[in-house]
Order: C-alpha cells, then sequence, then structure tokens
C-alpha cells in the first residue's frame, strides 16, 4: 500500500456506546468490501484518552476522519448509510 | 442522510457545531466532547444510563469484549489488556481468534469453555470464555468475556493444600497444634480436640492444655510459667520435653512435648507447630522391662546359687569323678529341664501331669509302661516347677539304680489328690513295686536328702521317705498358691489311696528305660 492509493482511516469512539461499536463494525465492514486491504484504521477511545480529541477538533462522537489520502476528511455518526460514506471518503464502489 | 461530511481542510466553528447540532438531532451520535476549564476535553455520553454500564464493564475483574458478526473486536475493556498485555487500541478491530492460543474458540451462545489467551511476551494464560449474541442499533454482536482461571486454580491449590493439611491432622495419631506468631492456636489435629480442656483454635497453648505443676510431674518445665511456656513454644524449638496434662483425664498418661517454627514460602517464621506424644505405653514398656530384668538378675543368682550347692553336694556324695560327673550331669539336666518348661510357659505355671511328663520323657522307652500316673489336673504355680522336677529325677534316678526300675518286672505308680480343698493341700505319693527287695533302716543318701530339703524349703512341703521292703514310698503334702483357679476339672476320680493308683483304670502309664 502506498500513501496515493491507500487509505489512513482514524475513528474516534467513546468506549463502547451503542453509536460507537456500530461505526467500527460498518467502517470494517465497507473497508473489507471495497478498499480490498488499501487501508488503515486507528480506533481512538476517547473515553480513555479525552485529550486525544483536540488533534482533529471532535466535537461528536463517533467521528471518522480521512487522514490519507488527502485532503482531510471527516464523516460524523456511526457510518451505518454505506453510500453516503463511501461518497464522504472518495471510494468507488467495487 | 445519516453521516454529515464536510471538508475539514477550513473547519469553521459555525459549521461545525451546527453539523453537530443536526447530528445529535438525528440521532446519528451518542457522545460528545466538550471543553471544560483546565481539565481539558472531556467526553459525555448523551445517553447517561450508560455511564454507570461502561464505568462496570471498565471496572471488572472479567476481560469483557464486544466483537463483530466477522469477528473482529469492536471494543475491549481494560481487563483485556492487562490479561493479554496489549492496548485497546492494538487490540480493536483484529479478530478474536488472534487472542488465543490454538484452533479459535468457536463462540456458541452461553456456553462457557476454557482455552489458553495468548499474552505479550509471557506464557500463555488459561481463561473461560463466555459469549452470548447481542444487537446494537442495526449490527448483531457478541458479548465475550474472558475469566482468568489462573487465579481460581491458584484458589484451587490453596484449597487443596488446605484439605491436606486438615487430613493430614484429622489422621495425625499425635497431637499436632499449629501456633500463630502470637502463640495461639490455629489448626488443631482430631487428638488434640480431644485432649484439649476446652475448644483450642484461637486460645493460647497454656490455656487449651493446662500442664501439672506439681514437682513430680512438672519436670523442667515446673519453673517455667504458663505465659513464659506459650512464649517459648512460638519462639524456641525444642524436643522431647517430658509433661502430664493437668486435666483429670488424661493425668495418668504421659507426653512429650516439642515445638518447631513453623516457616512461609519467604522462610520467615510465622509462627510454630506443637506435638505431644503420648508416651504412657513406652515408659510402662520400659518400666516393665526394667523390672524384667531385675527378676531375670535375681532367678540367675538363684540357679547359680541352686548349681553351687549341687555341685558342692554332690561332691560330698560321690565315691569318684565319674561318679560325680553323671550325678551331676543328670542334676544339671533336671535343672535345665525345669526352666525349658517355665520358659515354654512363659512363667505361667504347668499342669502337673505335664511336668512329670516331661520330666521323665528321657527315661520313656517304647512298649513299656513302667510309670504310671493319676490324679486330677493340677495348675503348679511358677515356684513349684523347679523343686518338683529336681525331686522326681532324683526320685527316678534312684529307682533307676536301686529301686523298682532297676529290674524288669518293677513299676512306680504315682498318684495325687486334693485332700484339703479350702487349705489347697496336694497330696502325692510316689510309690515303688515289684522291684529288689528294699533294705529296712536304709540311711538316706543324698539324693532322698535333695528331695526333703528342695521340697521342704523351696515348696514348703512335708515329706515322708519310706523304705518299705516291698517299695520305696515317697510321700510328699503341698500347698498350691494362688487359690482355687489353679486347681481344675479331675482327669477321672483319684484313687481311694494314692499308693494303690494301679486301681484307676484311668491311670497314665509311662515307659521307662533303663
Amino acid at each position: 500500500m502506498t500513501d496515493q492509493d491507500g487509505y489512513n482511516l482514524r475513528l474516534y469512539v467513546a468506549g463502547q456506546t451503542p453509536k460507537s461499536i456500530a461505526a467500527i463494525a460498518n467502517l470494517k465492514k465497507l473497508c473489507d468490501q471495497h478498499l480490498n486491504g488499501r487501508y488503515e484504521i486507528e480506533i481512538i477511545d476517547l473515553m480513555k484518552n479525552p485529550a486525544l480529541a483536540q488533534r482533529h477538533q471532535i466535537i461528536a462522537i463517533p467521528t471518522l476522519i480521512r487522514q490519507l489520502p488527502e485532503p482531510l476528511k471527516r464523516i460524523i455518526g456511526d457510518l451505518s448509510n454505506p453510500e453516503k460514506v463511501l461518497v464522504g471518503l472518495d471510494i468507488q464502489p467495487t | 442522510m445519516s453521516e454529515l461530511v464536510r471538508d475539514v481542510v477550513t473547519p469553521s466553528l459555525i459549521n461545525d457545531a451546527a453539523e453537530t447540532i443536526d447530528a445529535i438531532h438525528h440521532g446519528h451520535v451518542d457522545a460528545v466532547v466538550i471543553i471544560k476549564g483546565a481539565e481539558g476535553p472531556q467526553v459525555v455520553l448523551l445517553e447517561g444510563a450508560d455511564e454507570s454500564y461502561r464505568v462496570l464493564v471498565e471496572r471488572m475483574s472479567e476481560g469483557a469484549l464486544t466483537v463483530g458478526p466477522d469477528g473482529s473486536i469492536l471494543y475491549c475493556n481494560g481487563r483485556v489488556s492487562e490479561l493479554t498485555g496489549y492496548p485497546a487500541e492494538f487490540l480493536v478491530g483484529r479478530n478474536i481468534s488472534t487472542l488465543f492460543e490454538g484452533e479459535a474458540p468457536e463462540l456458541a451462545p452461553d456456553v462457557s469453555l476454557e482455552t489458553n489467551v495468548l499474552r505479550n511476551g509471557q506464557k500463555p494464560l488459561p481463561v473461560k470464555i463466555w459469549a452470548r449474541p447481542i444487537s446494537i442499533s442495526d449490527t448483531t454482536a457478541t458479548l465475550v468475556t474472558l475469566t482468568d482461571l489462573s487465579i481460581y486454580r491458584r484458589a484451587e491449590e490453596i484449597a487443596a493444600a488446605e484439605r491436606f493439611a486438615r487430613s493430614v491432622l484429622e489422621q495425625a495419631t499425635n497431637a499436632i497444634l499449629v501456633l500463630g506468631p502470637d502463640g495461639h492456636i490455629t489448626h488443631a489435629s482430631s487428638i488434640a480436640e480431644n485432649l484439649a480442656e476446652r475448644p483450642p483454635i484461637g486460645r493460647a497453648f497454656s490455656e487449651a492444655f493446662p500442664l501439672a505443676r506439681s514437682a513430680a510431674d512438672a519436670g523442667i518445665l515446673g519453673r517455667v510459667s504458663e505465659e513464659s511456656l506459650d512464649q517459648m513454644l512460638v519462639t524456641k524449638p525444642f524436643h522431647g520435653v517430658e509433661v502430664r496434662l493437668r486435666s483429670e483425664r488424661f493425668s495418668k498418661r504421659a507426653y512429650l512435648l516439642s515445638a518447631g517454627p513453623l516457616y512461609n514460602e519467604r522462610k520467615s517464621s510465622v509462627g510454630s507447630i506443637v506435638t505431644l506424644t503420648e508416651i504412657t505405653e513406652r515408659k510402662r514398656a520400659e518400666e516393665q522391662h526394667a523390672m524384667i530384668a531385675a527378676e531375670l538378675n535375681h532367678r540367675v543368682k538363684n540357679i547359680l546359687t541352686v548349681v553351687q550347692s549341687l555341685a558342692a553336694q554332690t561332691v560330698r556324695s560321690s565315691k569318684s569323678l565319674e561318679n560325680f560327673n553323671s550325678a551331676f550331669s543328670g542334676r544339671l539336666k533336671a535343672l535345665a529341664t525345669a526352666h525349658d518348661v517355665l520358659m515354654q510357659t512363659h512363667w505361667t505355671g504347668i499342669d502337673l501331669n505335664e511336668l512329670l511328663t516331661t520330666v521323665l520323657a528321657p527315661y520313656r522307652s517304647p512298649g513299656e509302661e513302667r510309670i504310671r500316673t493319676s490324679g486330677p489336673q493340677i495348675l503348679l504355680p511358677v515356684d513349684a516347677v523347679v523343686p518338683l522336677s529336681m525331686a522326681f529325677h532324683e526320685l527316678t534316678t534312684n529307682a533307676l539304680k536301686y529301686g523298682s526300675l532297676s529290674v524288669s518286672d518293677g513299676h512306680v505308680d504315682v498318684g495325687w489328690q486334693l485332700i484339703d480343698i479350702e487349705d489347697n493341700l496336694i497330696e502325692l505319693i510316689w510309690q515303688e513295686s515289684g522291684g529288689p527287695m528294699v533294705e529296712r533302716g536304709r540311711t538316706a543318701g543324698f539324693g532322698t536328702t535333695l528331695i526333703d530339703r528342695v521340697l521342704t524349703y523351696d515348696l514348703d512341703a512335708k515329706t515322708e521317705i519310706d523304705f518299705d521292703p516291698e517299695g520305696l514310698r515317697c510321700k510328699v503334702r503341698f500347698r498350691v498358691l494362688g487359690g482355687p483357679s489353679c486347681l481344675h476339672e479331675e482327669r477321672g476320680p483319684p484313687p481311694a489311696h494314692a499308693a494303690t493308683p494301679l486301681e484307676d483304670s484311668r491311670s497314665r502309664q509311662f515307659q521307662l528305660k533303663r
């Protein structure tokens, strides 16, 4: 995977709130289906370390940040609508 | 639209706020981050009831995970990180099967199974897995808990060790006590509990087992106060101090008190082991042994005196060395036979008829009936065995040399009867017949002198020896000490007169050889 074709995603969650768990599950499912290993997911639990919220100015949880490829993109919510997520992340459905 | 998407290259606080409110309004988020003064960002759950649940899950002693339908870990609490050695960030997103050693466990609903969880840089840890499917929003997930079995197994090992120690105490034949560092009893064997004046657990030794304090019983602990003794039992090892308990129930029993330090795994003293070993029987056996040794010493001296006397008197009455040798050897053999009888009967005495059989056995010869005996069964006391054996030997020797047994047609009849039941008085008559004519007025030789002396002095008997021309007659009257228990059922009616035992059809007959 290279920086050009890979996706570096960071998902901010709050412990195991329903929306957080749903967001993790939905994101993994979507990436497995459409990115075929061309992705890295980093899950940040703000319940354990709230200070990490400052870096990306997280206000609502869950929030997904696409770090790569640039530009940075943000999706707020539990990622339960895959079409909207694909659009938001600029991913071409396979 | 369930997600709010926007470019964050030029973030706008106004847009952020609007989008956040919109997301909350549509229920797409369930937590927000607020800035709380100097404390910095804090997460606030929009559903307050979740907070206690979240804290509970984070603090629980079991590992807790939420697993997606594809097996990927969606959430894990801090305990999972402790068990595996990996941070939650590392674990979330990985497949749960990668946590375990060997084949991945099947997460069937509500089924507990045991496996080993892999640990970062350490040996795998035994865990019990429990799983249950749940539905979170629109997602099906599985709740999984991991229970650290090493704690339980350690607890089981400790419990097993405790049961083992308890069974040792239960089965121990000695009184065994475990004392804590403060001197109080923490464990007691069954024997110890029986010996205790009051329930021993929690009490000091002196309180549960007060020792006799009299000068005779206290021994070397006589000068030690109870407080000092309790202190000594925990601090100073000592072995085998003889004590007696003050309790009336056990006051006649003797015990050995011992104490030794009890060490823990770090080799530091955590109390002591105290034992009370009963030695009553051992002391009794030692005393009996000493008594037997003294008795043996006494008897050996007596025997030597008898032998010395026999030798001296045989010398005086012997005309030649050959004559002395024969007579002395015969008398020594008679003495040895008497002692054999005592040994074989464990010094409990012997039936009169059996004694005659034994003493006369060397002179028996098959096919001849030269000596006949008759009389009731009488258990002779120990003291009567040697004198009667010697007397029978002398009478037989005399009969073989000069009397009825010196010719082929001669006989000896030995009869006895109880002539005074109250006084336990026995009359025994040795009657010879069919032998050479006995000279009237024949003087008594040493043999008859010995008979008279041993029976008179050793058996307190009255002896009459009559040199009747028809045959020598020896009448002996002696008492059987020990009362009627010495007298047993009669084997047959005693003869009307002991001098004519031939009339008794049940007479026992002996065959003599010349």
